[in-house]
């Protein structure tokens, strides 16, 4: 019990000291130099707009929403995209150039673009979200597809194994933790998409909305807090995936710990 | 042996390739493997002794020449699945235990559960893992890999064994060890086996025939007959007759 008292007190004390000091520099240097609220809010004014004000949990939610949507379908067309890329010739050759093309395009430039198509709702939003984590879940699974070992791959030839076969027991093994470097890369990317499509998108919803919204109004401490909330999401995505990929590929983990 | 394992007649290699000149690999290669023999290739690095297991089992075509396995062409003895491999590193499927490294070529070839599983605890046991059949390849030590390899390559039952360098990556202690449970699995199962090797007192030791291969075009020197009674042990290799076959061997690779 005092044991793991102590290990937390150790892995959360420095950066919980470091937050105590750069809360108290900021109080102190906002009320010494005078500055406005509307420029840079003391952290107790950030505080008590976060408590006061309405709707926050619904425009979370809303960018949330869009955000795992759009990793969703990713995760889901990703995997299957880049199992063909690894084992049909014409689509490597073929159709990869333009997944790396399409990626070169600067997500803003296509946020427009979708509005247009798709409206003002929570449909351009999602898109955005898909296609900017489309790509590094592409890629890293197209080469987890690939990196089976070639002798391997040898000796289930001789064995008259059929491709289906040699997909299912070698090939997607083998690319399991890849796509989980993928997905990982993804989930937080997801948000940034989600607030972008808000951003460029129109529509009245989301911290992204919020965030344009309470800037142009002068409502910086909302606009503290809408930060604060997408940064806090973008950690809680990270430890979630982290959490799922420990339990299911341990042995990744634990081959990459014997190799040290 | 009188029956033959694997014939090549006169059977060259040639690599083409784009914008140079082409690579003759081998040359007018001749051998006669019996039945159940476990023949040795030596050879320096980059005599195309790797590319003479590549045509045995079919990945590679021959320029010229003819092989012909257990009395039939190679695709036969592929349909059969006549073919287990062993190569240098162990090459374990780090998600699988060793029971379920060794039972992979099983899974594929469709044996019934019931004799997978029991095969492959017997094999386990043959190479002395048997307490390790639940444990993950990055428990095992590189000669415990090297051993679930070993089995893995017998699982399916196959009638030739092709090695490539199977014990290049160990410790010479670890070797040695091999070298032993190996013999005494091959004595077991009585496969042909090819053994590919750069070590020629290895070859020596485990072979009933070992070839001596010229580097690049590879072609085969001559081909030395064993001398050594089986078992084979250990304290053999320090014996008189294993120096003298070893220098023989030796003389023909420097020569």
């Amino acid at each position: 019990m005092g044991d793991a008292l102590q290990e937390l007190r150790e892995h959360y004390g420095p950066p919980l000291q470091f937050l105590v000091l750069v809360i108290a520099v900021w109080e102190f240097g906002a009320w010494a130099l005078a500055i406005p609220s509307w420029l840079l809010p003391p952290p107790h004014r950030i505080v008590l707009r976060f408590l006061e004000a309405r709707n926050l949990g619904y425009h979370t939610l809303v960018t949330l929403f869009e955000a795992l949507a759009g990793f969703a379908l990713s995760a889901v067309i990703g995997p299957m995209v880049a199992a063909g890329i690894a084992n049909i010739r014409f689509l490597e050759r073929g159709v990869f150039p333009y997944i790396v093309l399409a990626n070169a395009v600067p997500i803003v430039a296509v946020a427009p673009l979708l509005t247009v198509w798709l409206g003002y709702g929570i449909a351009p939003k999602v898109a955005v979200a898909m296609i900017i984590t489309f790509f590094p879940i592409v890629t890293n699974a197209a080469r987890g597809f690939a990196s089976a070992d070639y002798r391997i791959l040898r000796l289930m030839q001789s064995l008259n194994a059929s491709r289906l076969v040699i997909f299912r027991k070698i090939q997607m093994p083998t690319a399991l933790p890849y796509i989980f470097a993928g997905l990982k890369i993804s989930l937080s990317l997801s948000l940034i998409g989600a607030v972008v499509g808000e951003f460029y998108g129109g529509g009245d919803k989301g911290l992204g909305y919020l965030i344009t919204a309470t800037a142009a109004q002068f409502d910086t401490p909302l606009l503290f807090v809408a930060v604060g909330i997408l940064a806090v999401s973008g950690v809680g995505f990270f430890q979630i995936a982290t959490f799922f990929e420990r339990r299911l590929i341990s042995w990744a983990s634990a081959e990459v710990a014997a190799q040290r | 042996m009188s029956k033959e394992g694997i014939v090549l007649r006169d059977v060259s290699l040639t690599y083409r390739r784009r914008g140079r000149e082409p690579l003759d690999a081998l040359r007018g290669i001749d051998l006669e493997i019996g039945d159940g023999e476990l023949f040795a290739i030596v050879g320096p690095t980059g005599c195309g002794k790797s590319s003479l297991l590549l045509l045995v089992s079919g990945i590679l075509e021959p320029t010229a020449g003819e092989i012909v396995i257990r009395g039939g062409s190679v695709a036969e003895a592929r349909t059969r699945t006549d073919f287990g491999f062993i190569f240098q590193d162990a090459v374990l499927l780090p998600w699988r235990t060793a029971l379920e490294n060794v039972r992979l070529p099983l899974e594929v070839t469709g044996a019934s559960a019931a004799r997978r599983e029991a095969h492959c605890r017997e094999l386990l046991a043959f190479v002395h893992l048997e307490s390790f059949a639940d444990a993950m390849p990055h428990e095992l030590s590189g000669g415990m890999k090297q051993r679930v390899a070993i089995v893995r390559a017998l699982a399916h039952n196959p009638s030739i064994v092709l090695m490539d360098e199977p014990f290049a990556a160990l410790d010479e202690i670890t070797k040695r060890r091999l070298h032993l449970d190996f013999l005494e699995v091959w004595e077991r199962e009585q496969k042909t086996a090819l053994l590919i090797t750069h070590d020629l007192y290895e070859a020596i030791f485990l072979a009933d025939r070992v070839a001596v291969m010229t580097p690049a075009p590879g072609r085969i020197k001559a081909v030395v007959p064993v001398d050594l009674p089986r078992p084979r042990t250990l304290d053999m290799r320090d014996s008189d007759r294993f120096v003298r076959q070893a220098r023989a061997v030796r003389e023909l690779l420097e020569g």
